[in-house]
């Protein structure tokens, strides 16, 4: 079932739906989450997904308010999962200072963190994978991915590895603002690569 | 080397094949050397170790090679010790593939050429041509179905074959050395299993728990009641 | 036309735990049995400590029969039911015996009265909705003497716990009483088994060590457990392990008046125009064969049993052979023994030579035991912390959530964790209900085009809830012992093919819900008997195998005392 709905109502819906995860003490500020590959309501890039080479995609983020100690990135799809969401990445420990992701956020834990985000740790996704593992909707079906971002008021200093209820229990008090960006993703049928920017390309294939 | 020192050191085809027996492998001596003797190029051990790439019965040389990259990534030789291809993993699931029949043997094909496809499709090369975190990555998509619908066409699901691969080296790796896997005990000794014994005393007990039980190195059927290995059939009529 | 064959006194259809043993006392007393087995011999030879073979090839498959005849499940009567899985019985003179866990459990007294006894505690509202559950025909202290008979018999170690009254805590103290001691100590623990039995000690509990039809002395001239770790799936390289092929089976055959026939697949039972039975049919191969005897006793596994019985049509049981009632299949269990708890310990468990049997039990929650006033379910479990592990399970443990089961990584943490994780599995009173039976299957067919079982049932909201308050009394255990990771496992819902499979014929004084009569006769075929645990009306919180073969005893011994009234 495809859904398509205008960007000012995905972004109601995901903040209705964002408050219903986490209880704040205050209204939290909203900050600008963006990313050099991928817009809110458009295809994500496949590389971002098991049709490519799955990495991380790149998010990038400003206006964060002050005292902000931590970050923490939730990707998640609502339409997934039994009971929903099915959680697609878990990021946390990001240095309050950060700007931003890198693409390609490492998966092996013999693998460095970029410097700019080192310290960081990776949570447990809804396979119970410690990394990123991007959209698989089933079919030719559309979801939206929404990709999260707080910014917390201290270090919650937990351990690699967390469920997704955890870090929410850990946040619980703490975001002092928080933004967002939801792409959409589909499957193509095998053989049709019509995503701009996917970096690899079937030999014939347009574009 | 004399023409008689040669012929001590020379290796046949036959040697190789009793030595490779465990591994199952066949052997890459050309096909003009047939029978003939060949000069040593390595011991035997390594003999094994290198056949252990050799082309199986069951599966040609380009199935071989993408099979073998797929089990050096689920128990990779490391720092830590030997893995699955110093175990022997390939000879062990040649064997059973030459006793399980044809359906495993298509399950086996269709699967590895399902993932050349994926790799192709998704990282842009062959899996043996990727790198190591690409191809770790690949087949994690492969162990949560991700891969399925993305141009590879597994047949059925994706993890489906990576399940029946893993559980296949998991049985050469940590299973009874009879079968031709756990060479030289490299999986007992990485989980430290102390070995098959057919008594564990009060004291073998007592010495375990106090971490000073030597391991016993041997198969279940070194153990001679237990003779030919396979449990006699339907065949054998004991009516009382 | 079937070839007839020798008449019998009576034959057993079935070889296993129940019929391997009720062919003692019928031997013995002088009968001549037949009994018909669709497997074949094996010994001690066959049973290589083979983690491979026993464990991931199915080596006990050797023979097809049971496979072939697999039940087909289904929740309720709402969808068509599939094959899902596989059968764990093995056909093999002895049966699934001669791999089987071999925990050799009494059933408690409240068991055979769990109807009456929840009324008179609770009120008749604390009976679960829709349950058939009723009083058993016979109480725990009838069976007793069978119970000891067979303990003796096939040579079960254990500790007892109540003896006359007498109070003994290296046993059982919720045990019903016994007239004297297991004929051998219970099995030994190992330094992790203690520290459980310590940490249940701390919570209050009561910890003993579990029984088990497994020798922890040498005994009847057979050696003891070697405690080699392949317990699990394997035969016994040592006969230690003791099933009717090494126990009661040889000592029938020694009185001359036992015949065993392997590889015979009984088809059908015939009857005679009066509705006695008169014989059976079956094939070995090709061969057609009908054994005449004056005694049928049907002892082919709880779905075998039903299946049989409603294969059997005759003008006088046009449903079935003694189904006039409509009771054959009624009052199916498959045992609540799901709902497993998973640990890992920060240390070693020395677990690689241990056996499902060996371990550390609490009855503290079982049956009722505790005030259950304000809880929302009867009955409850056994907690049972085993020592049990192979090299290729230990392998392929869960990474409780810490990372990827494969690689580099992964090998760093099986190095540390192989020895390092437990698993128990609880076993839960289970009832009857309604809705809940066995019948015949209108797609699926065996090799010979007969229908195969199909089990319509689905686990209630009683055995739920006490599976999720027992996972709760397992991770309480495990922790105080210093497990510092916990999983749980779905609490279930469709009962599927099962180890511990119950009713389907059960024994019960009215002939209006009840195949068999208070000693295992059909009310309907009076020559006609059942063994096995199809019989039970209850499952009990443990293993049904040795009850089943306590009331196979008193079935056999029955016969052979009321042979003229039964058999003629």
């Amino acid at each position: 079932m495809r859904v398509s709905l205008p960007v000012s109502v995905l972004g109601a819906l995901f903040a209705i739906v964002l408050m219903a995860d986490v209880v704040h003490a205050q209204m939290p500020a909203t900050f600008i989450v963006e990313s050099p590959t991928m817009r809110t309501g458009e295809m994500m890039p496949r590389n971002y997904s098991p049709d490519g080479r799955n990495v991380s995609p790149p998010l990038s983020w400003r206006g964060l308010p002050d005292g902000t100690r931590e970050i923490v990135v939730i990707c998640q799809d609502h339409g997934a999962g039994r009971p929903p969401p099915w959680v697609h990445w878990l990021i946390y420990n990001i240095p309050g200072d950060a700007t931003g992701l890198p693409e390609g956020i490492p998966f092996d834990p013999a693998d460095p963190m970029p410097s700019n985000v080192m310290g960081a740790a990776q949570g447990n996704n809804g396979w119970g994978l410690a990394m990123y593992r991007g959209p698989a909707p089933p079919g030719t079906s559309l979801h939206h991915y929404h990709f999260a971002v707080f910014a917390l008021d201290i270090e919650l200093g937990l351990p690699p590895g967390m469920t997704r209820d955890e870090v929410l229990e850990a946040m619980d008090g703490h975001v002092i603002g928080e933004g967002s960006m939801v792409p959409i993703y589909s499957r193509q049928p095998a053989g049709r690569d019509t995503i701009p920017g996917g970096a690899l390309r079937r030999s014939g294939s347009d574009r | 080397m004399t023409d008689e020192r040669r012929k001590k050191d020379a290796i046949t085809r036959r040697d190789l094949l009793k030595a490779a027996g465990a591994a199952g492998a066949a052997a890459m001596i050309p096909a003009s050397l047939d029978g003939a003797p060949v000069e040593a190029i390595r011991p035997v051990a390594s003999a094994v170790t290198a056949m252990s790439n050799a082309p199986l019965m069951n599966l040609t040389a380009r199935e071989t090679e993408i099979l073998a990259a797929m089990i050096d990534r689920l128990i990779p030789s490391d720092e830590l010790g030997p893995g699955a291809l110093d175990a022997g993993a390939l000879g062990f699931i040649d064997r059973l593939l030459s006793e399980a029949g044809s359906t495993s043997v298509d399950a086996y094909r269709s699967g590895l050429a399902a993932l050349d496809r994926y790799s192709e499709y998704t990282r842009g090369g062959r899996f043996v041509e990727l790198s190591e975190r690409d191809q770790d990555s690949a087949l994690i998509d492969l162990q949560t179905g991700g891969a399925g619908g993305a141009g590879a066409d597994f047949v059925g699901s994706s993890g489906g074959f990576f399940n029946m691969v893993k559980s296949h080296t998991w049985q050469a790796t940590f299973g009874d050395p009879h079968y031709g896997g756990n060479v030289d005990f490299i999986g007992w000794d990485l989980i430290d299993y102390p070995g098959v014994r057919m008594r564990v005393s009060d004291e073998d007990q007592r010495l375990l728990d106090a971490e000073q039980l030597e391991p016993v190195r041997r198969s279940a059927y070194d153990y001679a009641m237990f003779g030919t290995g396979r449990p006699r059939g339907p065949d054998l009529d004991g009516e009382g | 036309m079937p070839r007839q064959v020798r008449p019998a006194d009576v034959v057993i259809i079935g070889m296993g735990a129940a019929g391997g043993v009720a062919a003692l006392p019928l031997a013995e007393a002088g009968l001549s049995v037949v009994g018909l087995e669709a497997g074949t011999w094996l010994d001690q030879r066959d049973f290589a400590p083979d983690e491979i073979r026993n464990n991931y090839r199915d080596w006990p498959f050797l023979v097809k029969k049971v496979e072939d005849e697999r039940p087909t499940s289904r929740a309720t009567s709402a969808t068509n039911a599939n094959r899902v899985g596989g059968s764990p019985m093995m056909n093999a003179v002895g049966g699934t015996a001669v791999h089987y866990w071999a925990q050799s459990w009494r059933l408690n007294p409240w068991d055979f009265k769990v109807a009456s006894e929840t009324v008179r505690r609770y009120g008749f509202s604390r009976l679960p909705a829709g349950t058939t559950v009723e009083d058993w025909p016979l109480d725990y202290e009838e069976l007793e003497p069978h119970y000891d008979a067979v303990e003796r018999a096939i040579g079960v170690s254990g500790n007892a716990g109540n003896v006359r009254g007498n109070i003994d805590l290296k046993g059982n103290k919720f045990e019903g009483p016994r007239d004297r001691e297991y004929p051998m100590p219970a099995l030994r623990w190992t330094g992790f088994l203690e520290r459980m039995a310590d940490s249940a000690r701390s919570l209050g509990w009561h910890p003993f060590a579990g029984p088990a039809a497994i020798n922890s002395e040498r005994y009847d001239g057979r050696a003891a457990c070697a405690y080699h770790g392949f317990c699990n799936k394997g035969g016994c390289p040592v006969n230690a392990k003791n099933s009717p092929l090494i126990s009661t089976i040889p000592k029938a055959l020694e009185t001359g008046n036992l015949k065993v026939v392997t590889q015979a697949h009984v088809t059908t039972i015939e009857v005679d125009r009066e509705g006695r039975t008169t014989g059976v049919n079956y094939v070995v191969g090709t061969e057609e064969y009908f054994q005449p005897a004056r005694v049928v006793l049907v002892a082919g596994y709880t779905y075998e049993n039903s299946r049989l019985l409603l294969l059997s049509k005759s003008n006088a049981y046009p449903d079935g052979l003694s189904n006039n009632a409509g009771q054959v299949g009624r009052h199916y269990m498959s045992h609540h023994q799901g709902g497993a708890v998973g640990a890992l310990f920060p240390f070693d468990l020395k677990a690689w030579y241990g056996l499902p049997a060996q371990g550390v039990a609490i009855d503290d929650f079982a049956d009722d035991n505790f005030d259950h006033s304000d809880l929302a379910f009867i009955g409850g479990g056994n907690l049972w912390a085993m020592s049990d592990r192979r090299p290729i399970s230990a392998a392929s443990m869960s990474t409780y959530g810490r990372g990827r089961n494969w690689g580099s990584g992964w090998k760093r943490f099986i190095h540390e964790n192989s020895d390092r994780s437990h698993g128990a599995y609880i076993q839960k009173t289970t009832l009857p209900y309604e809705d809940n039976y066995l019948d015949l299957d209108p797609t699926y067919t065996d090799r010979l085009g007969l229908p195969v079982i199909r089990i319509t049932a689905q686990y209630k909201e009683n055995e739920l809830r006490a599976a999720s308050y027992m996972q709760d009394k397992m991770e309480e255990w495990y922790r105080a012992a210093g497990a510092v990771e916990i999983t749980r496992s779905g609490l279930g819902n469709t009962m599927g093919i099962t180890t511990h499979a119950y009713g389907g014929t059960r024994m019960g004084n009215d002939p209006e819900m009840n195949v068999l009569d208070r000693w295992g006769f059909s009310h309907e075929a009076p020559n006609l008997g059942v063994l096995g645990a199809s019989v039970m009306g209850t499952s009990g919180a443990r293993n049904p195998t040795l009850t089943a073969q306590a009331l196979a005893w008193r079935t056999a011994t029955h016969l052979v005392e009321a042979w003229r009234d039964i058999a003629e």
